[in-house]
């Protein structure tokens, strides 16, 4: 029996600045290269979001579309808490993951209201960061990649994403990044970090397998993937003068 | 004669910067006049007495910008425009002390100035352009730009100069509100492509935010269909056929940008047939389908600098050809490409720069197949020519703007002094 595997991508119209949403294609794909059929369906208006899906992606925007966004969330809320209660993996990137806080305080003193599906919320900070970072996480070893976000999160103290080797991450000092509660992933990484981080990418897919009933091996195309992963990987750690892989 | 003293002292330094330097040191004399006379720079570019033009955008800027230069002269006009997209005011100041007189006057009747939507909306306070063009707004140079809202907002501070007509892009919803706004103050004129255009791009056109109607064609200048390096446009309900300097849809938008930005200069004395021939013989662009002989087998050049012009170039690729990649250093985060749809490349035979690893596997998740990866770019490329030349296609390199800039070195070919910022 064919595995079938199907990815929801939240408003990749609107959350997709960083290619964040092609985290979706990502999944797809790997699962594919391991035996499986995949789709992946963007979900711009709540009625697209299919009945059961088997992991959600969901992107960074622009803060012009956070109150669009967000309002789709809205519309999803139940179908989303569901999926997290049921170890559904959720990845959530940059406005993404402050989208599904409790919130996101601006300048000037107003708050976009978040879905509270995750601890934590995100604050105003001195700077925008736009630099590689380098996280070192329990579940997932080491993550590489890139972060551009104007806020910080505070919050997530209790249950991290990992330590920030190089870089910022949550900000205000706090060392560290992301936060994760059960399969639900939010994180700063923007870009096509499943693709960079192949082990987060296998450890998610490997759980929606296990929730079909069946294993997941990686496929050969994803060995040879991992391969341009750990080149590109190599480069980056080489520049920031952190200890190879 | 206000700023003669400033002019005497830009001279004397420019010769002492060319002793040094033969050819070089082309920004010191501006840096040095702006100095001593800041306010020389606004003062030349506002004393045109058919006015000044600025052309601002995301992409498109440069050959709408070369194009518009050609329309306006081939109608008989003196144009100033900037050499190189030297953007920076030192660039610019350099250039007008070129030609200026002592007074700080220049004899030409019109500026045309390509301007970077950053330096642009910095400088524009203290200029009163007649004619504000503007092409789009993509998602490019995130790293610096952050979002498409920042680059809209620096453009509705350009715009906001204009004394006379602001032309847009009618297909960029960011565009057309940002016209709306200024509506009671200024005329507008638009350019567009057709329904049908818009249909046959496979990948859309690129826009940050697309408006919902396309232009009807009685409104303003519009791209009716594009076939290779030809364009047909309707201006004033007229077709006209034009030669376009490299292939592509991008390339017809930025003809009609052209075209709607010369009627607005030009107003009754517009000749759309002189322009479309002056626009047509404008020789192909650098590095964006341009084809070069190498030591006797040609290879075409296909440059990407943002996910739009990288979506479009590909698209237009042919599939058969065997193709070098490369992207460079230039590209600091190359996450957001990843929109970007690869797969109608099908394969890659060398992927190489500095970025190669990250180009590789953004590949390798669009199923292109990659010959191999090759860090060393002289190397790639001297592997790349030296295989035997294929049965079908032209051997293709494709890449970023700082890759290409070593390619050519490495070839020997000119300095390219086209590549924008
Ligand atoms: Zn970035």
């Amino acid at each position: 029996m064919t595995v079938s595997i199907t990815v929801a991508v939240i408003a990749p119209s609107l959350l997709n600045t960083n290619g964040d949403a092609e985290n979706a294609q990502v999944l797809a794909r790997r699962a594919r290269w391991g035996g499986a059929e995949a789709v992946v369906v963007p979900v711009e208006h709540p009625d697209d979001l299919p009945p059961d899906p088997d992991a959600i992606v969901i992107g960074s925007g622009s803060d012009a579309d956070l109150e669009a966004a967000r309002d789709l969330l809205l519309a999803i809320h139940d179908e989303l808490r569901v999926a997290a209660t049921r170890g559904v993996p959720i990845l959530a990137v940059g406005t993404g993951l402050e989208l599904l806080s409790w919130g996101i305080e601006h300048d000037d003193n107003t708050v976009t209201e978040g879905l509270g599906l995750v601890a934590g919320r995100a604050v105003a900070n001195t700077a925008r960061v736009s630099d590689d970072i380098v996280v070192a996480s329990p579940r997932f070893g080491r993550l590489v990649g890139f972060e551009n976000h104007a806020r910080a999160y505070v919050g997530a103290e209790g249950s991290p994403l990992g330590r920030v080797a190089y870089g910022v991450g949550n900000g205000r000092d706090s060392s560290q990044e992301g936060v994760v509660m059960g399969e639900v992933i939010g994180t700063h990484l923007h870009g096509p970090l499943l693709a960079k981080n192949p082990a987060m990418a296998d450890h998610l897919l490997a759980s929606m397998f296990t929730r079909l009933g069946a294993g997941y091996v990686a496929g050969e195309r994803a060995v040879e993937a991992d391969k341009h992963a750990a080149r590109a990987r190599a480069a980056i750690l080489e520049r920031l003068g952190q200890t190879a892989d | 004669m206000r700023y003669a003293p400033a002019i005497l002292v830009g001279r004397s330094v420019r010769t002492l910067a060319r002793l040094r330097k033969p050819g070089g040191g082309s920004a010191v004399p501006g840096l040095v006049v702006n100095r001593i006379a800041p306010g020389y720079l606004a003062h030349a570019l506002n004393s045109f007495a058919g006015g000044l033009v600025i052309v601002s955008g995301s992409s498109g800027k440069s050959t709408t910008t070369k194009m518009l230069v050609a329309a306006l002269r081939a109608h008989g006009r003196s144009v100033f425009t900037n050499p190189s997209t030297a953007n920076i005011s030192q660039g610019l100041t350099s250039a007008l002390l070129e030609e200026a007189d002592l007074s700080g006057r220049i004899a030409r009747d019109i500026a045309v100035l390509e301007m970077d939507e950053g330096h642009g909306a910095l400088i524009a306070p203290q200029l009163s352009p007649r004619v504000v063009a503007l092409t789009n707004v993509m998602v490019d140079q995130i790293d610096r730009f952050h979002d498409p809202e920042m680059v809209a907002g620096m453009l509705a501070r350009i715009a906001h100069r204009a004394t006379g007509t602001v032309v847009v892009n009618a297909d960029d919803a960011h565009l057309v509100e940002l016209a709306e706004a200024l509506h009671d103050r200024v005329q507008f004129l638009r350019f567009g492509v057709t329904t049908e255009v818009l249909d046959r791009s496979r990948h859309g056109l690129g826009h940050a935010r697309q408006s919902e109607e396309r232009l009807p064609a009685a409104d303003g200048v519009l791209v009716t269909a594009v076939d290779g390096r030809l364009a047909t446009l309707s201006v004033d309900g007229f077709e006209h056929t034009i030669n376009l300097p490299a292939r592509g849809v991008h390339y017809a938008t930025d003809a009609a940008a052209a075209l709607a930005t010369a009627k607005a200069v030009l107003g009754e004395a517009f000749d759309a047939g002189v322009a479309c021939a002056a626009i047509g013989a404008i020789p192909p662009v650098f590095g964006r389908g341009e084809v070069v002989s190498i030591d006797g087998q040609n290879v075409e050049f296909v440059l990407v600098q943002n996910p739009a012009s990288f979506q479009l170039n590909i698209d237009t690729v042919d599939t058969d050809a065997p193709k070098l990649f490369a992207i460079g250093s230039d590209v600091r985060d190359p996450s957001y490409f990843w929109p970007v749809d690869t797969s109608a490349l099908g394969s890659v035979d060398i992927v190489s720069g500095s970025k190669a690893a990250e180009l590789a596997l953004q590949l390798a998740y669009d199923d292109v197949r990659i010959g191999r990866v090759e860090d060393d770019l002289a190397r790639a490329i001297d592997d790349f020519l030296a295989a035997p030349p294929p049965s079908r296609g032209m051997k293709t390199i494709i890449f970023s703007a700082d890759s290409m800039r070593r390619t050519r070195a490495h070839l020997g070919l000119t300095a390219d002094t086209e590549v924008v910022s």
